[in-house]
């Protein structure tokens, strides 16, 4: 077994180095010295801290602080706590507890309960994962396997039998759904949750006696003789024998249940039915309730020898007696939810149809493998879908990239085999918006986007692709997601589907945020730069044009020059960074901040009512002390309303703005009017050389 | 001087340590290294500051070292402090202060003499 690892969070590095010297024989320590850090790494090494020895009173977070993170973040599932205190008072031993604590050590510390607790901790942590998931993959296993067995078998007969594949999966929902319902009617048979599904199960075999029966029988289009029709009805007897002739399972519940189901599931209620002629409640209710689904789904299927019969005149004549005689009750439930009825069995893909259907592969491929019958054309087809799909999994695994199906309507997503086992999630997710692991994998409101996206194509324009983040494998990065949507070639054309793909860019796309981060922002204050400044208000202009308000300012610092020169430069990037800080202080996040070069700023605001007042409420912010020195702005400000949104004009203004305020004597703010159109920019030109901005 | 010795000579159990932590080697470490927790000087910087929420961290964390330790004289003068400030310090935590600072100095003393013989 590995080293397990343990983090000590204590912010007395003598009582860390304590703790450390009892376990550091044993285990790797790590060790934190308040509880941001032990947040920290936590974070950074979640999976791989196996326990916490965690202290209470603690600067920046205390111990109480680390639990609560620890609960966000779901971390205190898999990771034990052991708090150490010299705190005992009850009330925090029980806040403690219920936020999760293991245990409890206290000081002073004696080395041998230190250890001690700790190897219980972690035996009892490990022994509850291992036997958590062993029954679940127990549990799972043995469904999925009795599922696929009995799949099989009653399948074999089936092929044998001519029926369709269907048969016993209708026989199987209906008798589940008659049992509910009878179940509602009365309480005159008492059967458990447990009885219900063994009976749906059982159902599966009622004809399993029919693989003794001789195939010219089984298969004859046209109505049986009176011989013949004797030899057919043994196929009941023959199959609870066989059910009976199983070495040491023949008290198994399920095996009794498909016992009494196919050796009495042609009785008949008024005694005249074979083998024994069982008459009423005489007949087991497992076997009454399949009698009745068979009956259904035989009369609403197609057979060799029949057309298939409508839901409401099969309904009809099995009230008359036409086809037997039933339970009464049994006849309620049947009409009462007849529309029910019809919609169940419409209604054909669930995860119980995939099983179905699983089962069905597997015996068609061994029917294939044992008559090597290869040259028909679906087995060819078939070989050829089988290659297409090593194929698509060989590529995507070498490629990284993870391809999907969608299918709309049942709503389901197909994934293939390797990109299912990258993600962690099933090939086949039926109804994907209530997914919890595909959630996991694309976030809340993933499947959503991808369906809103997958909605906006249309059959001329079916591609679409977008960025994405997705989490597995304990890591989340930037994914493009590609689609192809598929339709109908109806008309109006039906949207069916779509193919789909997953490229890990994150790489990439973190590379590009960062340059685009480059290129718009200035390094030494963050604001952005004039460029991108520009860009953006005009953005934001064409945006609001419905007549808001706007306002363009652009300032700069009075004596920068000289405070740079006599404090130097790296005072003088402070000052700057200084007003950047106080400058995104004072707006909000939606208005532009820019540092347009040297000392000169540049801010453009928007949709406020009163302009003026917040104008000068930045103004006044932005002046003060710094370190000895006074900051002091001269302002010129341009108002949408006076000049218009367009940025070139209002930057001239505001521009012509500040120098009017800075010949008025600095340290002020001006808004431009038209007084200072045209001295300006006369003034403007002649001054251009000789002044250092 | 043993550092049994030490330990009587700051009114400390020695057997009760000895017991908890199994190795004299262990206690020798850390009884040296004791001189160089910060929490004392912090504890006196922060009261003379009057900032109650720093000096009663440091007091408890004196106090958790000290119970770690067997330091008993100290741990309790400590612990008697650290009540104190955690209801906010006051005339009654000045008094305690000088304790503390009184067993410190007896404790300190005893260790720089183990130390150096």
């Amino acid at each position: 077994m590995a080293k397990g690892k343990i983090l000590i969070v204590d912010d007395s590095e003598m009582n860390r180095s304590i703790l450390a010297d009892m376990l550091e024989d044993e285990y790797e320590i790590v060790e934190a010295e308040d509880g941001l850090q032990a947040v920290e790494l936590l974070r950074e090494q979640s999976g791989e801290i196996s326990l916490v020895l965690l202290d209470i009173v603690m600067p920046n977070l205390d111990g109480f602080g680390v639990l609560m993170a620890m609960g966000q973040n779901g971390w205190i599932e898999d990771v034990p706590v052991i708090m150490i205190s010299s705190e005992s008072g009850s009330d925090q031993v029980a806040a403690a507890y219920d936020l999760g604590v293991t245990d409890f050590i206290s000081r002073p510390f004696d080395a041998l309960v230190v250890r001690r607790r700790v190897v219980n901790t972690l035996i009892l942590y490990a022994k509850q994962k291992r036997l958590m998931g062993m029954v679940e993959e127990q549990i799972r296993e043995t469904e999925r396997q009795s599922g696929l067995m009995i799949g099989i078998l009653s399948h074999i007969v089936e092929f044998r039998n001519g029926e369709s594949g269907l048969h016993i999966l209708h026989v199987r929902r209906l008798t589940e759904f008659l049992l509910r319902a009878l179940l509602r009617k009365t309480d005159r048979y008492a059967l458990s949750d447990g009885d219900v599904t063994r009976i749906s199960i059982g159902s599966a075999l009622h004809d399993i006696g029919k693989i003794v029966i001789d195939e010219s029988i089984l298969n004859k289009p046209g109505k049986l003789t009176d011989e013949e029709f004797t030899v057919m009805k043994t196929h009941a007897m023959k199959g609870a024998e066989m059910l009976d002739a199983l070495e040491g399972q023949q008290n198994d519940p399920l095996v009794r249940t498909a016992y009494e189901i196919c050796r009495w599931h042609h009785e008949r209620y008024d005694g005249r039915g074979y083998p024994d002629g069982l008459k009423g409640d005489k007949i087991p209710i497992a076997a009454q309730v399949v009698a009745l689904a068979d009956v259904y789904d035989a009369l609403t299927s197609p057979r060799v020898y029949k057309a298939p019969i409508p839901h409401e005149r099969a309904l009809e004549m099995i009230a008359d007696g036409q086809c037997g005689t039933f339970n009464p009750l049994l006849l309620e439930c049947l009409a009462e939810n007849a529309e029910l009825i019809r919609q169940e069995l419409a209604d054909g893909e669930s995860g119980e149809a995939m099983l179905h259907r699983e089962s069905e592969n597997i015996v068609r491929q061994s029917i294939r493998a044992a008559t090597g019958a290869a040259g028909s054309v679906s087995d060819r087809t078939l070989r050829l879908l089988d290659w297409e799909r090593m194929k698509n999994d060989f590529f995507s695994a070498m490629t990284g990239e993870i391809q999907f199906e969608y299918v709309a309507s049942p709503s389901m997503l197909i994934m293939g085999a390797w990109g299912a086992q990258t993600l962690g999630v099933e090939e086949t997710i039926m109804d994907p918006s209530r997914d919890e692991r595909l959630r996991e994998v694309l976030g809340e409101d993933g499947w959503g986007q991808m369906s809103w996206e997958m909605r906006q194509t249309t059959p001329e324009q079916p591609t679409v692709s977008y960025d994405s983040l997705m989490t597995y494998n304990g890591q989340t990065r930037w994914h493009r997601i590609m689609l192809q949507t598929i339709w109908t070639t109806d008309t109006p054309p039906r949207f069916e589907g779509a193919l789909g793909k997953a490229v890990d860019i994150h790489d990439t796309h973190v590379k590009l945020a960062a340059l685009e981060n480059k290129a718009t922002r200035d390094h030494l204050t963050g604001l952005l730069n004039r460029a991108a400044a520009k860009e953006r208000i005009q953005e934001r202009s064409g945006a609001c044009a419905c007549g808001s308000r706007t306002a363009l300012a652009v300032f700069d610092l009075d004596g920068f020059k000289s405070a740079n020169d006599s404090r130097g430069h790296q005072f003088g990037d402070r000052v700057l960074k200084t007003v950047a800080e106080r400058l995104v202080r004072s707006v909000r996040s939606s208005d532009v901040t820019c540092r347009a070069g040297g000392d000169e700023f540049m801010l453009f605001l928007e949709c406020k009512t009163d302009l003026e007042k917040t104008v000068d409420r930045i103004f006044h912010s932005l002046c003060g002390d710094f370190e000895g020195y006074y900051i002091s702005v001269t302002m010129g400000v341009a108002l949408s309303e006076t000049v218009g949104s367009d940025f070139e004009e209002m930057f001239k203004a505001a521009d012509a703005a500040l120098y009017a305020a800075k010949r008025a004597g600095k340290g002020r703010y001006f808004f431009y009017d038209e007084s200072m159109r045209d001295t300006l920019a006369a003034d403007r030109e002649k001054q251009s050389g000789g002044q250092q901005r | 001087m043993t550092l049994q010795e030490c330990y009587e000579a700051m009114g400390s159990d020695y057997t009760g340590v000895l017991g908890r932590l199994r190795s004299e080697r262990l206690i020798q470490k850390f009884v040296l290294k004791f001189l160089d927790d910060p929490s004392y000087a912090l504890l006196c910087q922060s009261m003379a500051d009057g900032d109650a929420e720093t000096a009663f961290r440091a007091s408890h964390t004196i106090k958790g070292v000290c119970q770690n330790l067997g330091f008993t004289k100290l741990g309790q003068s400590s612990h008697d402090l650290t009540e104190a400030l955690r209801s906010g310090g006051g005339p009654e935590a000045e008094a305690l202060l000088e304790r503390v600072k009184a067993d410190y100095a007896e404790t300190a003393d005893a260790i720089r003499r183990y130390a150096g013989q």
